[in-house]
């Protein structure tokens, strides 16, 4: 999971570049750059989550 | 430029070294008091020697050799390639470049350890002092520097206007480039290290361990406001070329956004338990000096009051959400205060900053492919640093550690040896 959540945290960044390169208008690549984003949040969420069970040694 | 202001403040930036570390120190346990000043010193001692090192190589500066290619018709400047260990810097004087140059180092230099100390907050009492070299290692040779490239030593970021006809992303007092990529080391370490122990209940039910010397966090505010002028009007000098008076705007700026930070915490906290809680008041502070930083010389007073006291608020609202929700154990409230402050710091001056050139749109934009940079790339790497690191020597301290306390474990001496020590009601028997 956490694994998982790392690739998505990349693959939000490299949308976000690959809308810079490829697109030109602006309302074009705001849409990319924010849909990136959004990948890089739903990343952040999983790796957040796969910390979030609390080890029984931590207690 | 005005390169003797430069330095002067400069010269200023340690004292937000000075107030971190005791802020770290009064919102961590007594009987890891003297550990968290020693892990602070350790941390600025390996970060300032790794980074002169090697991270000023890969820093680089504006001008300076780097490593880059041409991919989809746009020039990407990844990394500096300035000689390793400094060399090429001249310190005698002899020609203008290396003046600008030196100032940069140093300026650099002190950043580099800002960033190392900030991860220590959430790794307070628990975190081992060799493991918190290493990390400090990490931050200040390779971390740092890749972002202070491209933020301030003429990498991508600083040209997406003529790669890409957007305006560059802008960070002129290092809200980005010291307090996120802190806050972000911070958030790590607090996921490999784990909560202390006896903080959360077996159904998850957090315990309040509180700080143990609220008068030392207040004063290390008063000190970070010191630093955090220097940094902000240097940064401001040597990267986007602000004259005096930008100066003193930003010495105004980061007094108003702090203080609405620190006073949006105060009536939340009042609101909410009925009277002020002095270490999330002195949260707020910080966020607001943080939030503040990202538009030091670019954004009105009025602008900069509101910025600090949305960072406050925020700040406020989640420490708690951390700590309830998301069971990170983070003592002095980092990844709220450096990541997300910072983030909103960079994504208002987008917002409100006053710019000579580009739509407001563009600027947006900008501010957020530069965070989308920390959050989609620098997450993962400092993360995948920390977890190597782990696996090679343990972040958290054994068991026998949390309950002796890091000073005895670690130092073989408490902070305070004339001190009646309690029963301790946090750790169980």
């Amino acid at each position: 999971m956490k694994l998982v959540a790392c690739v998505l945290l990349l693959s939000g960044f490299f949308l976000v570049l690959t809308a810079l390169v490829l697109l030109t208008s602006l309302a074009q690549r705001s849409a990319f750059v924010g849909a990136g984003f959004g990948v890089e949040i739903l990343g952040l969420s999983l790796l957040t989550q796969s910390y979030r069970s609390i080890r029984k040694e931590h207690r | 430029m005005n390169l003797e202001l430069s330095l002067f403040s400069i010269l200023l930036v340690p004292f937000a070294a000075a107030g971190l570390a005791l802020i770290h120190q009064g919102l961590g346990r007594s009987r890891s008091a003297a550990h968290a000043m020693l892990a602070s010193l350790c941390a600025l001692a390996v970060s300032a020697i790794v980074f002169v090192l090697l991270g000023s190589a890969w820093a680089g500066s504006v001008g300076a050799a780097t490593h880059s290619f041409t991919l989809g018709g746009a020039h990407w400047d990844w990394l500096g390639a300035s000689p390793f260990f400094a060399h090429g810097i001249s310190f005698d004087g002899s020609d203008a470049a290396g003046l600008g140059r030196s100032l940069v180092l140093c300026l650099e230099l002190f950043a580099a350890g800002l960033v190392a100390i900030i991860p220590l907050s959430a790794g307070a009492d628990r975190w081992r002092l060799g493991p918190i070299c290493l990390s400090s290692a990490l931050l200040g040779g390779l971390i740092f520097p890749i972002f202070a490239h491209w933020a301030w030593g003429g990498g991508w970021l600083a040209q997406l206007a003529s790669n890409f006809g957007i305006p560059n992303f802008t960070d002129a007092g290092g809200a980005g480039t010291v307090q996120v990529v802190g806050g972000l080391a911070a958030l790590s370490v607090a996921w490999i290290a784990g909560p202390r122990r006896g903080k959360y209940s077996d159904e998850g039910i957090p315990a309040a361990i509180p700080g143990h010397n609220i008068v030392l966090v207040l004063f290390g505010c008063l000190l970070a406001l010191v630093g955090w002028t220097g940094l902000d009007s240097a940064a401001s000098i040597l990267f986007y070329g602000a004259g005096p008076q930008q100066v003193v705007g930003v010495a105004i700026n980061a007094l108003l956004s702090a203080s609405a930070g620190c006073l949006v915490a105060v009536f939340v906290t009042r609101s909410r338990y009925h009277k002020p809680d002095a270490s999330l008041s002195a949260n707020g502070w910080i966020a607001g000096l943080v939030a503040g930083s990202a538009s030091c010389a670019m954004v009105s007073p009025l602008a900069a009051i509101g910025i600090g006291a949305i960072a406050g608020g925020l700040a406020t609202f989640t420490i708690e959400v951390f700590e309830l929700r998301l069971r990170v154990d983070d003592p002095g409230g980092a990844v709220s205060v450096h990541a997300l402050a910072g983030i909103w710091g960079l994504i208002a001056l987008g917002l409100f900053g006053h710019f000579s050139g580009g739509t407001r749109g563009g600027h947006i934009l900008a501010q957020v492919v530069g965070i989308s940079a920390l959050l989609g790339f620098m997450l993962p790497l400092v993360h995948a640093g920390n977890l190597l690191l782990n696996r090679w020597s343990t972040y958290r301290v054994d068991d026998d550690g949390h309950w002796h306390g890091m000073d005895v474990r670690e130092l073989g001496a408490g902070a305070y040896p004339e001190f009646v020590i309690h029963a301790d009601e946090f750790v169980p028997r």
